[in-house]
């Protein structure tokens, strides 16, 4: 089976005044398909800018992408998008739903937006979704009605909604409280085992990395360690 | 059309806020309407005022210039002088008035022989611009009749009509004779059969009517006419029409914007003045739009954010703010345009002590249509440089902050 994510040799300078600042030294990064992989690592190790420029929001100054066997570090801006749009699924710490919709549709966005409308289909899958992260009772509550762990919830479904090769996920219980972050932690690993779906999550949070299948530590901007992670740990 | 889907929702997010914005939109398109309506009827009034009492078209004789032929060396080789051997007049006066008649343009018509002449009573003696015409035609041009104050219209043998001042001046009322001393030497006893009053100094004082059978053998004008005078039926056509029967006749003709180019000037003046107060009430308009949805778009970076990086394209993010524009525009245009023409229509109905209307205001020419498609498409313009800052955001940046 060919992996979902295969970056090799990244790297990532940024330019400050005339001096550079290095922040991602010749990272190589694997993901299998259904793998729940941690990214950890101090603040300013470059976990976030490797999740960025996994995800196709950033362009790495070095280093070759591929993602389910298509090459995408080549892609123009235009690209990008449409293959972020496709393929890609992103859960970040903030959920930014759009407050003027309702869950349903909140969910159904990214494959409306470029439709140029929700379908039937696209409510149902939406629909199917939110009763899959346990919000079958609010589909159409408008988002700014909802908890926050709800609105968390309510990401998972929207990262999840176009069928995507990677999931990534930014720090996603950093805003919640514990027990909201328990459940949304659950949700993932759920949705991981029992539709195949592989996950990167980039967290600094020890708790999170020891529910995954793998966690790959990063310093100073390069890998420092790779730990999997058998079902037995992770379920402790 | 999901994009105005998401549009119209991030307009209805907020009502108040929409609804003060649109409503900014109104009050702009209403103060364009209502400026646009005043200096329409006010030219209107003005132009009513002059043309009402005068012809919109003068034909007259050519002009005769003395002037200087020049060889192929540009020496001089001859003057032509003006001959002043014939009476000025237009003689084939008939078939001009034939080509007049089957013009649609031309409302109506007077043939009249104009000159100057003497009033005398006793030892008073006034000058007077003398206007001889058909009687059958005597409103053709001015509508004399309906401002007769003493005696009547009708000019008869030997009868002439002279406005309240001049007989004011004179001390003449209607049934009186006055010797009549024309600029030929020519005297004659006429009878004033009847004083009108214009309200126009230069008409109430200096001018007289005669019939032109009358003022022929006075001004020893036995077949010409000086002078066609021609009402049309659109004034505004007078440089058009004057221009054609120039070419159509050889005579002279003047419009009456050509008599009156100082009101010409003033009415342009006044038309710029106006031209001016409607930009800069767009701009306004414009600037609140912009202002408005760059707010907007600031507000929501987050949603646009995280909208880039599920990959929604640039195009669809810029549609959603050049929409809501193109929205605002519309619907405060149109209020404005509503509002706009209830204001000029209540304003028209004002009046002043005599009667007269307090305004000069012409609520059908607000320039609606226009205004409407300015405001628009000024919105969607004002809504462009939110839009492509709101499209340009950098996902990680918008989604980060």
């Amino acid at each position: 089976m060919s992996a979902v994510l295969d970056a090799r040799e990244i790297g990532m300078r940024f330019r400050n005044g005339d001096e550079f600042t290095e922040v991602l030294k010749g990272v190589d990064l694997t993901l299998q398909p259904g793998e729940l992989a941690a990214l950890l690592g101090a603040s300013g190790s470059g976990k976030s800018t490797l999740l960025s420029i996994v995800g196709l929001l950033l362009r790495p100054t070095a280093g070759t992408i591929t993602i389910a066997g298509d090459r995408v570090d080549t892609l123009s801006d235009a690209e990008r998008a449409l293959f972020r749009n496709h393929r890609l699924g992103f859960i970040f710490q903030f959920h930014h739903l759009l407050p003027d919709f309702t869950a349903t549709e909140n969910v159904a966005f990214p494959a409306a937006a470029p439709a140029g409308g929700i379908t039937a289909a696209m409510r149902q899958r939406a629909r199917e979704l939110l009763a899959r992260v346990g919000l079958a009772d609010r589909l159409d509550f408008p988002a700014t009605r909802l908890s926050g762990g709800q609105k968390q919830r309510v990401a998972i479904a929207r990262a999840l909604m176009n069928k995507p090769d990677l999931v990534l996920a930014d720090e996603p219980t950093g805003s919640l409280d514990r027990v909201s972050a328990e459940q949304v932690l659950d949700l993932m690993r759920e949705v991981n085992r029992e539709d195949g779906a592989t996950f990167l999550i980039c967290t600094h949070d020890e708790q999170v990395a020891a529910r995954c299948t793998r966690r790959i530590s990063l310093s100073e901007g390069r890998v420092e360690s790779v730990m999997n992670l058998g079902d037995t740990d992770r379920d402790k | 059309m999901f994009v105005l889907a998401v549009a119209r929702r991030y307009l209805f997010s907020n009502p108040s806020q929409t609804a003060l914005l649109i409503a900014g939109v109104a009050l702009g398109v209403t103060a364009f309407v209502f400026i646009t309506a005043l200096i329409a009827g006010l030219a209107t009034r003005l132009t009513d005022d002059v043309t009402a009492n005068s012809a919109h078209v003068s034909l007259e004789t050519p002009t005769r210039l003395a002037r200087v032929l020049r060889g192929p060396d540009a020496d001089v080789e001859s003057v032509v002088l003006v001959s002043t051997f014939q009476r000025r007049q237009i003689r084939a006066w008939s078939s001009t008035l034939e080509l007049l008649r089957s013009q649609a343009s031309v409302a109506a018509i007077s043939p009249q022989i104009s000159g100057s002449a003497f009033l005398v009573k006793g030892e008073a003696v006034a000058p007077v611009a003398v206007t001889a015409l058909d009687p059958s035609g005597l409103d053709a041009i001015s509508p004399i009749s309906t401002e007769i104050v003493d005696g009547e219209a009708n000019l008869g043998a030997d009868g002439i009509l002279i406005g309240a001042r001049l007989a004011e001046n004179l001390g003449l009322s209607a049934g009186q004779p006055v010797l009549f001393r024309t600029d030929r030497g020519v005297d004659r006893l006429l009878t004033v059969r009847g004083v009108f009053e214009t309200g126009l100094q230069s008409l109430d004082e200096r001018v007289a009517y005669l019939s032109i059978q009358t003022a022929r053998p006075l001004f020893r004008l036995p077949e010409g006419v000086t002078n066609i005078e021609i009402k049309l039926v659109d004034p505004y056509q007078a440089r058009d029409v004057a221009l054609f029967l120039h070419e159509a006749t050889g005579l002279r003709a003047i419009s009456w914007q050509e008599k009156n180019a100082s009101l010409e000037g003033a009415l342009t003046a006044q038309a710029r003045t106006g031209v001016l107060i409607q930009v800069f009430s767009l701009i306004s308009v414009l600037i609140g739009i912009a202002s408005a949805l760059s707010l907007s778009a600031n507000r929501r970076r987050g949603e646009i954010g995280i909208m880039r990086a599920f990959g929604v394209s640039r195009r669809f993010i810029a549609g959603v703010f050049v929409l809501q524009g193109l929205l605002i525009g519309m619907v405060g245009a149109g209020l404005g345009c509503l509002s706009g023409y209830g204001l000029c229509i209540w304003l028209a109905t004002l009046t002043n002590a005599d009667g007269s209307a307090a305004l000069p205001i012409a609520p059908a020419e607000g320039g609606y249509v226009a205004v409407f498609a300015l405001t628009t498409l000024g919105a969607v313009l004002a809504s462009v440089l939110p839009a492509r800052a709101a499209a340009r955001l950098d996902p990680l940046e918008a989604i980060q902050q």
